[in-house]
């Protein structure tokens, strides 16, 4: 099958991102708009702009018969998903072949598997790739808190439906296992209207390591390398860097050969991530897979030279992978910063404002994927990150003073952003070492949003003398009593 | 002529004048001389002050000036005195908790009548998957609860209401 009309039903950067790929490969290209929504970079790539409403923004976006009735509007014949949203959704997957309209992404019964952590975590066990140790409470309700007792402390509470960390519990000691079982219960109901747990022994001090992989769902598949994504913050990613500075050579060739194993297992079809926990000593288990394109696919490209993007067209067109093992190199060191709208300093509480002025980094290595444009207006309507700056460099130092200095020139006034505690991070002594584990922004959250030198009289007179009210009243008074600085005792 | 700064929630009383060649900022701590030349770059100034040029980029806003130098972003918050006085707020701005951004309110810790404590949480709201508490900003007694539990609120709705300050 060809595609020649591709619609992305998504927003933002990586809106964006996937409709310049398509325009490059020659498609036409449509790409959604809420009505409500500003106006950003994916509508002036895009051939076509189709409006979609819904009560809100986000439900407009989660709307799979209105947007699969847009794609057949506009005789778009394949949709691409990018990164949330219906990214992970085997009814809107099943809604588009239903419609004759191909998905650019995994089989139905890919996603099904993927997205419930409970059979995904036994159908990799059982086909002997490692898992933590751990306890399902379906397997058994009766006994559910003895088998989670034998898993051993510290183990981890979670909701078998959940993500993002949402209902997570660390227990630390018997005494409290049932207690917290109860309270990650209650949590799960909350937030995933499930309250099914599963507990897995808790790493120490782990890091997260995952690997690109794509497979043209006839069982070749081939992986891009790992990402380092140790950087959290409440279970969300906000620096992510390829290769690991953890890995030795033999220990990167085990991990990515077992993603890719994993895929195959599956005769996975198109661009997807197999996620681990990797634990000091070198052991690691896998954590989930993530069927989709990920935000941070970007490091992988800088590094192998590969347009992932164009790699899952060519899949879901039918044309297969577009390379062998061999041929995907891992050159140099990339690292992705995602620029957010939030304050570090207030518990990374989401800004919302007027873009009064924007000027983006550029230069030799450097990258963004940006989803806003200057004189836009960031509301809390979606998620807070605004773009991505990405740079390469030729080993990890140079990587590193490049994305402080790239970091440093992004100018985006008018709307608080995280790119002074990015570059915070970028210039701890640890991050300098790669001795950081998930934990790492929580621990040293003092450090990185310490206050810098004062610069406070400065700022006020630039604010002063920018401010043309103040500058024309002053103006205005007569000379002799301008001088007087004014009327302080 | 005065104006108020705000930076990092603390304020900073300023008198602007000029001594016949050139801007002087009076600030609490001295007389700092000052000069704004543009650079031909968006919103691009050459700052003269206390000895040193610094290259800034910088974008007023109606309340408040952005400014980016030597790599960071800066948010100085303005206020014209004379506006404040004239204002047409309802009370004292220490007496209420304004919604930071729209959200949901996941709890409510107090209710009317209640004797609070500077920094004592009143309530918890939900805004963009996340979880904030909101703490009483003095020590007084809460004299209004506008919103219940899982109630929805708007960008600068009014969460919780303290009594006026007895005099």
């Amino acid at each position: 099958m060809t595609i020649s009309k591709l619609l992305v039903a998504n927003r933002g950067e990586i809106a964006a991102r996937v409709l310049r790929t398509a325009k490059a490969r020659g498609l036409a290209t449509a790409v959604l708009r809420h009505v409500a929504e500003q106006e950003g970079p994916a509508h002036l790539i895009a051939d076509e702009v189709v409006m979609i409403e819904g009560p809100t923004p986000v439900a407009a976006y989660l709307d799979i018969p209105q947007i699969v009735e847009a794609a057949k509007g506009i005789g778009a014949d394949a949709v691409h998903p990018g990164y949330g949203f219906l990214s992970e959704n085997a009814g809107f997957v099943a809604a588009l072949e239903k419609a004759g309209v191909t998905f650019v992404g995994p089989t139905s019964e890919v996603i099904d598997l993927m997205g419930d952590k409970v059979r995904a975590r036994a159908f990799v066990e059982e086909r002997g790739f490692p898992v933590a140790p751990s306890a399902i409470e379906d397997d058994d309700p009766a006994s559910f808190v003895e088998r989670a007792r034998a898993v051993g402390y510290p183990l981890l509470i979670k909701p078998s439906a959940g993500g993002g960390g949402k209902g997570m519990r660390v227990v630390r000691e018997d005494s409290t296992l049932e207690t917290e079982i109860e309270t990650a219960r209650r949590e799960g109901e909350r937030y995933f209207g499930d309250g099914r747990l599963f507990v897995e022994r808790y790493i120490e001090r782990p890091r997260h390591i995952e690997v690109q992989v794509m497979g043209d769902g006839q069982g070749n598949v081939v992986h891009f390398w790992e990402r380092e994504c140790s950087i959290q913050r409440r279970f969300q990613k906000i620096i992510e860097e390829t290769p690991s500075p953890a890995l030795t050579p033999e220990q990167r060739d085990e991990i990515c050969e077992t993603a890719a194993g994993i895929a195959r297992a599956v005769k996975y079809r198109g661009a997807g991530t197999v996620e681990f926990i990797y634990a000091q000593d070198g052991a690691f288990y896998f954590l989930e897979m993530n069927t989709r394109l990920q935000v941070e696919h970007p490091v992988t490209e800088m590094v192998t030279g590969f347009d992932l993007v164009a790699e899952q067209l060519r899949v879901a067109a039918g044309d297969g992978l577009s390379a062998v093992q061999a041929d995907i190199p891992q050159t140099g060191h990339s690292i992705e910063l995602r620029i957010c709208a939030e304050d570090a300093t207030a518990d990374f509480r989401p800004a919302i404002g007027n873009i009064l002025l924007l000027d983006e980094p550029q230069g030799e290595g450097i990258r963004v994927d940006s989803g806003i444009l200057d004189g836009g207006k960031v509301t809390t309507d979606f998620d807070p990150m605004l773009s991505k700056l990405i740079v390469h460099g030729p080993d990890r130092a140079q990587a590193i003073a490049r994305a402080r200095s790239a970091v440093q020139s992004y100018v985006i006034l008018g709307v608080t952003t995280n790119t002074g505690y990015l570059d915070a991070i970028l210039a701890h002594p640890d991050f300098a070492s790669g001795d950081v584990s998930t934990g790492f922004l929580a621990e040293q959250s003092e450090t990185l949003t310490a206050p810098g030198e004062d610069v406070s009289d400065l700022l006020m007179a630039a604010a002063a003398l920018s401010d043309e009210r103040l500058v024309s009243d002053v103006m205005q008074i007569p000379e002799m009593y301008r001088k007087m600085g004014g009327w302080r005792n | 002529m005065q104006r108020i700064f705000q930076m990092d929630g603390e304020e900073t009383d300023c008198w602007l004048g000029h001594d016949g060649s050139r801007f002087v900022l009076n600030t609490p701590t001295g007389a700092v001389a000052c000069q704004l030349d543009p650079t031909g770059l968006p919103g691009g100034y050459k700052l003269r002050a206390k000895g040193v040029v610094r290259e800034l980029r910088l974008a007023v806003g109606p309340e408040a000036t952005f400014v980016h130098m030597d790599g960071r972003t800066y948010e100085v918050g303005r206020v014209d005195p004379a506006e404040r006085l004239a204002g047409s707020d309802g009370g004292a701005s220490d007496d209420r908790l304004v919604a930071p951004m729209p959200g949901v309110v996941v709890s409510v810790a107090v209710k009317p009548g209640d004797a609070v404590e500077e920094g004592q949480p009143l309530l918890v709201i939900e805004s963009m998957k996340l979880e904030t508490t909101l703490t009483a900003p003095r020590d007084g007694v809460v004299a209004e609860m506008p919103f219940a539990e899982g109630d929805s609120f708007g960008l600068k709705d009014i969460l919780a209401q303290l009594a006026p300050e007895e005099e």
